[in-house]
C-alpha cells in the first residue's frame, strides 16, 4: 500500500485535489446560485438540486473543456514546433514525429513494448496517436456538454428576464456561448505559452518539467 | 441487454436530461398550471387566478396598482386563450398564448405564474401586465 501511494503519488494528489476543488465549487455555486433565485423572487434550490443542474453542469464543463484543448493543441503542436532553450521543446532540428529506433518501433520494439506498438498496421497507426485522440474526444464530447448545458442554462435566464427561450443553434451562435469558450481558452494558451518561454530562463531543481539548475538558456530539450 | 448495459444507459439518459434541466413531467405540469389560470380567467374566477400567481407577482400586483390582487386582475382584463407551446428550462417556463405569453417558475408548492398578459417587443424583454 505505501509502495503504491509513493510510486502513483502524483496522479492520486492531482485527484484529491481535484475532488477538493469540485467540492468547493459545488458550494460556492450552489450559494450563488440561490442569492440570484431569491433576488428574481424565486425558490432557492438544494445541493443536489444544484448538482443536477444544468448551471453547475455548464461550469464545469466549459473548464473541463478547454483543459483537455490544451493538452491536445500541447501534445500535437511539440511534435512540430520547436521553442529554443526550452525544456517544453524538442531538441532543435528534430521537428517531427521521429525515426522508428527513437520511438521503439519495428525491428527496435523490445518485448516489453505495448502489444499494439509491437503488432504494427492500423493498430500501430491508432496506438502511436492514442493520446491526441483520447484527449481530442473528450474535448469533443465536454464542449459539447458545454454547448447543451449552457442552451439550457441560458434558457432559464431568458425565461426568469421575461424573454424567449433560444434553439441550440441559436445559443451555439451566440456570444454567451462564445463569450464562456474563449475566456477559457485564452487562459489556457497563456498558461502553455508562459511555460515555454518561462522553462527558457526560471528553474525548479528536482522536476521533470525544468532544465537542471546549471544547464545553460540556450540547452533545448533537457529536462531535470 | 445485459443489466449492465442498459445500467449504463439510463445513467447516460439521465445526465443527459440533467444537462438540460428538462424531463418529460415538466412540461405536463406546466401546460397543466397554465391552462387551469388562464381557465381562471375566462371564468372571471379572479381569487383562484390570484391563487396560481407567485407571491411576488401578486404582491408587484397588489403594490403597483394599489388593490387587492382580485379588483386588479378583473381591471387588467388579461387575454384568456388557451395556451398552445410549452417550453421549460430548469425552473423556468413558458406557455405562448396568442399574441404572448405567460411565464412560470416551480416553487415548493408547484407551477406558479411569474408573469400574465405578457406581449413581445422587438429585441426586448416582454411587456408583462402582471409579474414580480
Amino acid at each position: 500500500m505505501k509502495r503504491f501511494v509513493i510510486e502513483n503519488s502524483l496522479s492520486l494528489f492531482f485527484g484529491v485535489i481535484l475532488i477538493l476543488a469540485l467540492a468547493g465549487q459545488a458550494g460556492t455555486g450552489l450559494a450563488e446560485f440561490n442569492q440570484q433565485q431569491l433576488a428574481a423572487g424565486l425558490q432557492p434550490t438544494s445541493l443536489g438540486g444544484y448538482l443536477l443542474s444544468s448551471d453547475f453542469a455548464v461550469d464545469v464543463a466549459e473548464n473541463w473543456q478547454s483543459e483537455f484543448l490544451q493538452f491536445l493543441l500541447y501534445i500535437y503542436a511539440t511534435v512540430w514546433l520547436l521553442q529554443r532553450g526550452s525544456s517544453e521543446s524538442k531538441e532543435l532540428g528534430e521537428s517531427g514525429p521521429g525515426s522508428d529506433q527513437d520511438q521503439l518501433l519495428g525491428a527496435y520494439a523490445t518485448d516489453r513494448s505495448p502489444a499494439w506498438a509491437r503488432e504494427g498496421g492500423w493498430r500501430l497507426a491508432i496506438y502511436s496517436r492514442s493520446l491526441v485522440l483520447v484527449m481530442g474526444t473528450i474535448f469533443g464530447l465536454s464542449w459539447l456538454a458545454q454547448s447543451i448545458a449552457g442552451h439550457a442554462s441560458y434558457n432559464a435566464q431568458q425565461l426568469s428576464q421575461y424573454e424567449d427561450p433560444v434553439s441550440w443553434w441559436g445559443y451555439v451562435s451566440s456570444s454567451d456561448f462564445w463569450n464562456r469558450t474563449l475566456q477559457n481558452w485564452q487562459s489556457e494558451f497563456l498558461a502553455v505559452a508562459c511555460m515555454a518561454v518561462f522553462a527558457i530562463y526560471l528553474r525548479q531543481r528536482g522536476s521533470p518539467e525544468s532544465k537542471p539548475v546549471g544547464a545553460p538558456h540556450d540547452s533545448t530539450g533537457d529536462e531535470g | 441487454m445485459r443489466i449492465r448495459g442498459r445500467g449504463a444507459v439510463l445513467a447516460a439518459l439521465a445526465a443527459g436530461l440533467a444537462l438540460t434541466g428538462c424531463t418529460p413531467a415538466s412540461a405536463s405540469d406546466v401546460r397543466a398550471a397554465a391552462q387551469r389560470f388562464q381557465t381562471a380567467v375566462r371564468d372571471h374566477d379572479e381569487q383562484a387566478a390570484c391563487a396560481m400567481l407567485s407571491d411576488e407577482a401578486r404582491s408587484s400586483l397588489e403594490a403597483t396598482s394599489a388593490r387587492k390582487c382580485p379588483a386588479a386582475l378583473t381591471a387588467l382584463r388579461l387575454p384568456a386563450d388557451r395556451p398552445s407551446n410549452v417550453q421549460v428550462w430548469g425552473n423556468n417556463a413558458q406557455a405562448r398564448l396568442a399574441g404572448g405569453a405567460l411565464f412560470l417558475a416551480e416553487f415548493r408548492s408547484g407551477w406558479k405564474i411569474t408573469g400574465a398578459g405578457c406581449r413581445p417587443r422587438p429585441d426586448q424583454p416582454y411587456a408583462c401586465a402582471v409579474r414580480s
